[in-house]
């Protein structure tokens, strides 16, 4: 589904990633694990198309097209969903039409034909029911005053409602204390399934104790410099990151 | 309705209100006690040049409560101008609502005399321009008295090479103890060459009062654009999306569905989709 070939990518002019390379297949479960400055938003952001986040070399390939040429919106009317790390504060645009518009703008570009208001609400109410969320929340702009897990549960909605292919999650966790963090990780594990991905990024192991990974990929240095099964996670909460970065970063 | 002029309108139509037409300015009372809705609808829409000149003085007299609302939606080559003196009792109030959107050159005018002690006064705008348009508001809110209130948030969306002024002063009298007043100006530039500015001032001669003022002048929020992006939202969409929030926020005060009707469709800021 997605194949990453030693992607090189700039911000500011700095050089983030030196070279990442990673295969996902339908239905597999990635952690990109590493300390903060490895690169892992960066990554994140890349596959997304955020400005500002320039890939300077090599190429990242979605169900064989050439990703990086796309814009945001042809991305993730192809199916990529970036679950933000701060989630933005749209004052005036409600909950509800920020994800109908966004909902018939994805159908549309897929040429499928566009849901009316009435069917859309059936299925954001259940899906809110999905994530907990209390349905007041739809008709409030979006993200306003919501404190740090209504934001990232309003992410697993929007996420839930576009069904993408390729879900991009860039520190779910952070800033959520563990009840807000079941809640999101349920949220995420029901949308696992043969065709989905998940790329989870995150700097601790805490998440993935309730979203099992395939696979674990450790970030230093914006290279992928060891990658493992899900005990790896583990063993990266007891040793921290340290025995692996400083192969990679000499002192 | 009863209509006083050919713009003017007041509701509810009986309303016991006192008008006088002297040397070429409207003077209009709204007696002890009354509330009265006051409609300025300048909607003629003549392709060629012409002029609007409009100049009402407005009493409200103790007790007595007035809303105001002003719609400029004059033709292209329209120059207008609209003044309105307004001097409030105690315990009054006065709550104004501008939209300023068509018209070459329009020129705003809105002076406010808190007059008697407890007096409340409310000032909104929202302008948009396009073109070569030119829109000025000027404001001023004079506190006389003590234990006033004011707050005045204007918005302005500028797109192309059209400018935008907000001069707004507040005034507080050595007298006017307890007072309390805030003002904003927010403007959203669509284009580089669109300009805006924003002139508040304060003048404070009272010691004992809370008074703030700010005003921004900046462009679409890039982090809210790719927010919206990333959803799905196609960039011309997403930008419409955004300019409308923006102003939704003033288009909400209306609390009359017609007006809002007329309103609507000249909001349609489609043209203002480039990058």
């Amino acid at each position: 589904m997605l194949e990453i070939k030693n992607l090189k990518a700039t911000v500011a002019d700095k050089t983030i990633l030196n070279g990442i390379n990673l295969h996902v297949k339908k239905g597999e479960v990635h952690a990109i694990m590493g300390p903060n400055g490895s690169g892992k938003s960066t990554l994140a952001n890349v596959l997304c198309g955020r400005e500002g986040y320039t890939a300077t070399g090599g190429e990242v390939l979605f169900e064989g097209a050439n990703l990086l040429e796309f814009s945001p919106e042809v991305r993730a009317a192809r199916g990529i969903f970036l679950a933000f790390q701060y989630p933005v504060e749209i004052p005036g645009v409600t909950n509800s039409y920020f994800m109908k518009t966004a909902l018939n703008a994805v159908r549309k570009a897929r040429g499928e034909k566009e849901i009316d208001a009435i069917d859309f609400l059936k299925i954001i109410k259940a899906k809110a029911k999905e994530v907990e969320m209390p349905e007041g929340m739809l008709n409030r702009s979006v993200n306003e005053g919501f404190s740090g897990g209504e934001k990232k549960r309003n992410e697993v909605l929007q996420m839930a409602i576009l069904e993408p292919k390729l879900c991009v999650m860039d520190e779910t966790d952070s800033g959520l204390d563990i009840d807000a963090l079941q809640i999101v990780a349920k949220g995420i594990n029901a949308m696992r399934s043969p065709n989905r991905a998940f790329i989870v990024v995150t700097h601790y192991q805490r998440l993935l104790n309730f979203v099992q990974p395939d696979y674990v990929h450790v970030l230093s240095g914006g290279k992928i410099v060891k990658s493992g099964g899900k005990e790896l996670a583990l063993e990266l909460e007891k040793k921290g990151y340290g025995w692996l970065t400083e192969a990679v970063q000499p002192v | 309705m009863l209509v006083l002029a050919s713009h003017l309108s007041i509701l509810p139509p009986g309303a016991p209100i006192r008008m006088e037409e002297k040397a070429g300015v409207l003077h209009l009372t709204v007696p002890q006690g009354e509330h009265v809705t006051l409609i300025e609808k300048f909607q003629r829409r003549d392709p060629e040049p012409y002029t609007t000149h409009s100049r009402i003085a407005l009493k409200i007299e103790d007790n007595a409560r007035v809303t105001h609302y002003k719609l400029v939606l004059e033709g292209q080559h329209a120059d207008h101008q609209s003044s309105m003196e307004v001097e409030a009792g105690k315990s009054s109030s006065f709550t104004s609502n501008v939209f300023l959107m068509g018209g070459e050159s329009i020129r705003n005018t809105i002076h406010v005399r808190l007059a008697g002690e407890y007096g409340e006064c409310q000032l909104n705008g929202l302008y948009i321009g396009r073109g070569k348009q030119k829109i000025e508001t000027h404001t001023l809110i004079d506190h006389q008295k003590p234990h006033g209130t004011s707050h005045e948030f204007y918005k302005g969306i500028l797109d192309d090479e059209a400018q935008g002024v907000f001069d707004g002063l507040i005034i507080v009298a050595k007298e006017a103890q307890k007072t309390d007043s805030a003002q904003t100006n927010k403007n959203l530039l669509l284009s580089p060459k669109a300009k805006a500015r924003s002139v508040p001032e304060l003048k404070i001669l009272a010691n004992d009062v809370k008074c703030k003022h700010g005003s921004t002048i900046g462009q679409l929020d890039h982090v809210q654009l790719f927010y919206l992006r990333s959803r799905g939202v196609p960039e011309p969409e997403a930008r419409r999306l955004l300019i409308n929030a923006f102003a939704s926020e003033m288009i909400e005060l209306i609390e009359l569905d017609e007006l809002k009707a007329a309103l609507l469709p000249c909001l349609n800021l489609t043209t203002s989709i480039r990058k």
